[in-house]
Parts: C-alpha cells; sequence; structure tokens
C-alpha cells in the first residue's frame, strides 16, 4: 500500500515537474531567440540609420510605411562567415503595440518570427503556426494575406500587422544589402 | 718752426673739423632709413620668427588637433549609438513595467489589486466601485405575484492600498465600502490585507488576510474583470465570494503553472445555512481558530488569455463551539471545484464546477434546531458556463461591446435530494443574457435579463445594470 503511494506520489510530482518546466508567458528577449537560432555565434548589434532615400525605397519595395530610419540590427557570424540577420520591428497592432524579432538567413529567407514583446490583451495573439507559414519566403507579391499566407480568423489586426512587418523588414534588409554589397 | 707747427695745426684742427662735420653730417643722412630699415626688418623678423614658431606650433599641434577631434567624435558617435539602442529599446516596449493580467493572475489578483506590484518601491493607490440597479418581474413563475421593490445600490466603493518596502518585502490591501453608507445597512471592511515576502522570482511567503484562492471570481472580483452585472451564484453560496480568511502561505509560478497554498482559519459551522456556506466567512474579524483549514490552487496557462485548474479547501468548521451529546463536531468542510477560462481573438469562455460536502450535518443540524427545509445539506453543487464575443474586437478600437450568456445550475439542498426536508426552491437554473460595454478598459457598462427557474416554480425574472470602474 505504501509503495503504491510512494509511487502516485512520485508520479504527481514527475507531472507536476514536466507541466512546470513548460514555458510560460513571457516573451524571450532578442538575445535568447538569436541563441538559439545562431548557436556558437557571434552577434553584431547595430542600430543603422535610413536616409530618406533607402527609408523611400524600402516603402516602394515593401507597398507599406517606414515610419521609422531607426532600424535596430543584428548580424550573426559564424567562423568569418554571415550565417544570418534578425530585426526588430515594432508596430501598433488595434491600439497597442507589439515588437517582433524577424529573422533571415544569409541569403535573406525569413528563418523565424518571434514575438518579443506584446501590450495588446493576450487575446489578440496567433498562434506559432502562424508564424511558421514565413519561414523560408522572399519579398514578394505574394508574400501576402490570402495569398501565399493564410490568415487566422479572429485575428485579423494581428496577422495583417505582422505580414505589413515582414514585409517592411525584408525590403530594408533588401535595401541595406545593395548599399552595402551583398554578402555583408 | 713755430707757425709751421701753429699752420700745422690750424689744418689739422680745419680737418677734424670737417672730419667731424663730415662724420656727424653722414649720421643725420643715414639714422632715419636705417632706423626704418632696421626697425621693419626688426619687425619682419620678428614676424617671421613668431610665423616661424607658428608654424612650428601649428606642425606640431595638427596631428593633436585631428586626434581630439577624432576622440570627439568618437565620443560623440558611442553617445549616438547608446541613445539610439535606448530609443530603440523604449519604442520597442520590450522593457515596459506595466504590469500585465498574466502578472496579475500569478499573485491570485485581479490588475488593479495588483497595482502594488509594478511598484520599485513607494506607496501605491488604485480601487474600482460599482453601482447596481435591479427590477424585479411582477409574478413569480408559477404566475403568484412577486412583491420586490426595484433597487439602486451603490454597491461597492473599494479602495486599494499598498506599500512596498524594497524588493522583498510588500504590503497589499483593499478596503471595502458596501451600500453606500453604514447607517443604512452599508459596511466597511477590509477585505484582504496581507504582507509578501518575495523569497524568489517564484516564490513569494505571504500572511494576513488573504482572498481565498477559490474560484474565477473570488481573487478577481472587480467589476470590469467578471462578466455579467452579478457575480454567478455558484461562487456566492457554495465559494462565498468575497471570502477571505486570515492565514498564511506560499504563492508563485513555474513555468505555465500558478500555485497558491494557505493555512487559513476554518468556517464558522454555526452560521451555515440551507441556502449555503455564505454565512460561515469569518471575515478575519475575531476569527474563531480552533479549527483551521487548508486551500490550494493549481492552475495552467498553456498560452495568454488560457488558464484551467482547480483548488481545494479542506478544514473544520465546528471551531470548538458546536455539540451535541456533549460531542464536539469538527464539521470537517470540504469545497472543491474546478475551471476555466480562454480569452481568445475577442471571445470570452468561462467555466466553473464545484461541489462543498460537510461532515456531522446530522449533529450540525441538530445542535442549530434547522428542521425541514432549513436543514443543512450534507452536500452543496453547482457549476457555471459562460461566453461572451466582443464584437468590435477586430475594429481598430480599445471600445469593447460583448454580448454574453451565462448557464448556471446551484442546488445547496444536493445532499438532501430524495427526502421530504429538500426545498426544491434551492435548486436552481439561471439563464442570463446581457452585454457589456466598455469604452475604455477601466469603465463598464453592464445589462442584462436574468431567468432564474426552480423546482419549486418560484423563480422570477429580472432586469439587472449596472456601472462600474476599477483604475
Amino acid at each position: 500500500m505504501g509503495t503504491m503511494w510512494n509511487r502516485q506520489f512520485l508520479c504527481f510530482v514527475a507531472v507536476f515537474c514536466l507541466i512546470s518546466s513548460a514555458r510560460g508567458n513571457s516573451f524571450p528577449t532578442r538575445e535568447e531567440v538569436l541563441a538559439s537560432l545562431f548557436p556558437k555565434s557571434t552577434i553584431q548589434v547595430e542600430r543603422v540609420f535610413l536616409t530618406r532615400a533607402q527609408q523611400q525605397e524600402a516603402v516602394l519595395l515593401s507597398g507599406v510605411k517606414v515610419p521609422s530610419a531607426l532600424i535596430a540590427r543584428y548580424i550573426a557570424w559564424k567562423e568569418g562567415e554571415e550565417v544570418g540577420r534578425a530585426y526588430v520591428d515594432t508596430h501598433v497592432v488595434r491600439t497597442k503595440k507589439e515588437s517582433l524579432l524577424i529573422c533571415l538567413d544569409a541569403k535573406g529567407l525569413l528563418r523565424r518570427i518571434e514575438v518579443t514583446a506584446f501590450r495588446e490583451p493576450p487575446e489578440y495573439m496567433v498562434s506559432d503556426r502562424f508564424y511558421a507559414q514565413y519561414h523560408g519566403k522572399a519579398l514578394s507579391n505574394s508574400l501576402s494575406l490570402q495569398r501565399s499566407i493564410r490568415p487566422v480568423a479572429g485575428a485579423t489586426l494581428t496577422t495583417k500587422a505582422t505580414n505589413q512587418a515582414v514585409r517592411r523588414i525584408l525590403a530594408i534588409d533588401q535595401v541595406l544589402r545593395s548599399h552595402e554589397g551583398s554578402p555583408l | 718752426m713755430r707757425r709751421l707747427d701753429s699752420k700745422m695745426a690750424r689744418f689739422f684742427l680745419i680737418l677734424l673739423s670737417l672730419g667731424v662735420l663730415f662724420s656727424s653730417g653722414s649720421m643725420l643722412w643715414a639714422n632715419p632709413i636705417e632706423e626704418d630699415l632696421e626697425a621693419k626688418i626688426a619687425e619682419f623678423e620678428k614676424r617671421l620668427a613668431e610665423l616661424e614658431k607658428r608654424n612650428k606650433e601649428l606642425q606640431v599641434d595638427r596631428p593633436d588637433t585631428e586626434e581630439s577631434i577624432s576622440v570627439q567624435v568618437e565620443e560623440l558617435q558611442r553617445q549616438l549609438d547608446i541613445l539610439a539602442a535606448e530609443v530603440e529599446r523604449m519604442r520597442s516596449v520590450e522593457q515596459a513595467t506595466e504590469l500585465t493580467q498574466e502578472d496579475a493572475n500569478k499573485q491570485g489578483l485581479g490588475l488593479s489589486a495588483a497595482s502594488v506590484y509594478s511598484k520599485s518601491e513607494g506607496l501605491s493607490f488604485a480601487g474600482y466601485g460599482e453601482m447596481v440597479y435591479q427590477n424585479y418581474a411582477d409574478k413569480k413563475e408559477d404566475g403568484t405575484a412577486l412583491d420586490k421593490t426595484s433597487q439602486m445600490d451603490f454597491l461597492r466603493a473599494i479602495i486599494y492600498t499598498g506599500y512596498r518596502f524594497n524588493d522583498r518585502f510588500l504590503f497589499n490591501s483593499e478596503i471595502e465600502f458596501e451600500h453606500g453608507s453604514t447607517s443604512k445597512g452599508g459596511s466597511a471592511s477590509v477585505e484582504f490585507a496581507y504582507l509578501d515576502y518575495i523569497a524568489h522570482e517564484n516564490l513569494t511567503l505571504r500572511g494576513g488576510m488573504l482572498l481565498i484562492p477559490m474560484g474565477l471570481t473570488n481573487e478577481f472580483h472587480e467589476p470590469n474583470v467578471f462578466m455579467g452585472v452579478h457575480r454567478p451564484f455558484t461562487e456566492k453560496y457554495i465559494i462565498p465570494t468575497t471570502w477571505r480568511e486570515n492565514g498564511f502561505g506560499a504563492v508563485g509560478s513555474s513555468g505555465i503553472v500558478n500555485y497558491r497554498a494557505y493555512v487559513v482559519n476554518g468556517l464558522n459551522g454555526a452560521s451555515f445555512s440551507a441556502s449555503g456556506l455564505r454565512g460561515g466567512r469569518q471575515k478575519g474579524a475575531k476569527a474563531k481558530a480552533s479549527d483551521m483549514a487548508f486551500v490550494g490552487r493549481l492552475d495552467i496557462a498553456p498560452t495568454p488569455g488560457v488558464f484551467f485548474g482547480g483548488s481545494l479547501y479542506r478544514g473544520g468548521s465546528g471551531q470548538n463551539q458546536l455539540a451535541v451529546n456533549n460531542k464536539k463536531l469538527k464539521v470537517m468542510t470540504t469545497i472543491g471545484e474546478i475551471h476555466g477560462q480562454a480569452q481568445l481573438q475577442g471571445w470570452d469562455v468561462r467555466g466553473l464546477w464545484s461541489k462543498a460536502t460537510l461532515d456531522d450535518v446530522a449533529a450540525l443540524n441538530t445542535h442549530l434546531s434547522k428542521t425541514g427545509k432549513d436543514k443543512i445539506a450534507k452536500s452543496m453543487l453547482g457549476g457555471y458556463f459562460q461566453t461572451g464575443y466582443n464584437v468590435l474586437s477586430q475594429l481598430p478600437t480599445n471600445v469593447s461591446l460583448m454580448p454574453y450568456y451565462r448557464f448556471e445550475r446551484l442546488n445547496t439542498h444536493d445532499g438532501l435530494v430524495g427526502t421530504t426536508d429538500v426545498d426544491l426552491a434551492l435548486d436552481q437554473t439561471f439563464h442570463t443574457v446581457g452585454f457589456e460595454l466598455k469604452p475604455i478598459y477601466n469603465v463598464v457598462v453592464k445589462a442584462d435579463y436574468q431567468i432564474t427557474r426552480n423546482k419549486a416554480k418560484t423563480g422570477y425574472n429580472q432586469l439587472n445594470m449596472s456601472m462600474g470602474y476599477s483604475f
């Protein structure tokens, strides 16, 4: 009898530990995302100031507004080779802001989108499956909701804001690469 | 010879005079020019020397000046980088200290009640209030007259105040004024007042007057948080919201799990009634503590806006004051509940099921001289399901307009079903349909129509309206 109770208690403790080890509701930091996406890489941190011409070029390429010339960019280097880049895009979803860390590979294709801040009520968040649709994609006319990206019912504003952010960052990346020479 | 000498002397004197004259004459002629030239040369030489010196200085100084400028530019660049990083981080709202609903949930509090947790130090001040209007139908469901007067009550005016002493210690409290005036049946009460010791990010030790961590409303009872003009009846008669007792315990979270576990003074069984456990609350006022109780709660929050879990309360309610045939009654009271809440993409879905069981009920009824339909039942049962949808959720506006519906069952005489003592009027079903309008998150106007039915056919309908705020 005692052994059975001990087993049940141990099972309970194991289940509790398993559940409690699951990730909570807090958002990962940029550094955590970059470390997991670009392991054993050196991360170069930059704040880029777009020129007016670069801003206008990005608007033309993306078809969305580029409201700020100040861009946070992270470049991952491994053994002297650039292995990827990441940009932070902060925008209003409904009436409050969210920040996305949009990560690209060395060729400029989307690798991961991670929410690093979300000030809207949590009910407006969308699942990871929505963001996963962007993986491997580049800036094109089809990179939009109802085309290559399936929207999420009931989260129109979040998905729209995300798609605009992705297009904006891909365009900015193209502009910066063309001015700096590719690869960086 | 003398003449010759004289002539020679005269010639010598003339020659000397001429020599002097010429010499003096030459001096008179040369002096202004030479002086001018010499002065100019001297001046030029001086200037040249100065220029050479300056040139040398410039040649010497020039590398230093460039370096100095370079240092200044580098310093400005460094400062600009720092400012740009700061501006960009601030813009990203990643480091906002604003308390979220998720943070408040971990403390077992609504957003306003948790305001002290957003402080790094010092005083916090928040509150809420609600005014309720009730209008009753003229007849009960069996057609007999219902004699209830419409009522407009300033039900609650609440002040939350707390003080954060440092990173580890804080005080938090809720002072409640109910029904407008103590001279008109109102009351002034402390609803909670506790000290927290934040031992670890995931563990807080808490002591004082505590909200019992059960259900969806007891801890989260601000009018803009719960749905409906009235709180669910299950959370009034089985989980006697707002239920607070004196005690101590632990609060914390780990990953997706939030937990709270307290030891508190038990309920006072002498005040239980057929309609529920509500009268047994001791409210921290000279609480009888011969019987203590344990209450624990576990919530799992797999994704923001969603949590589900359960809680269990168990403790004696005899309080060394109930006895039959000289035998003390423990009146062990157990209340269990499971609950879930999901707020996703405009939807708000909540559900709760609860059951309470009492030991020594027959003896308790004997001691309290409760007979027939006044008897306290051995078990009580209740639960509800409610759902709402914010029809403006997909529009770029802060305004929320949420129609909602709640279905609820409650039977505080569940343990007497099948006996002649059962009060069929306590076997109730509630349908509540209405809407809530929040022009901003902190202000809410609600209106609903409530249909109450029971097996004694004495239920009735009523219209409820309320206005609430929290800050």
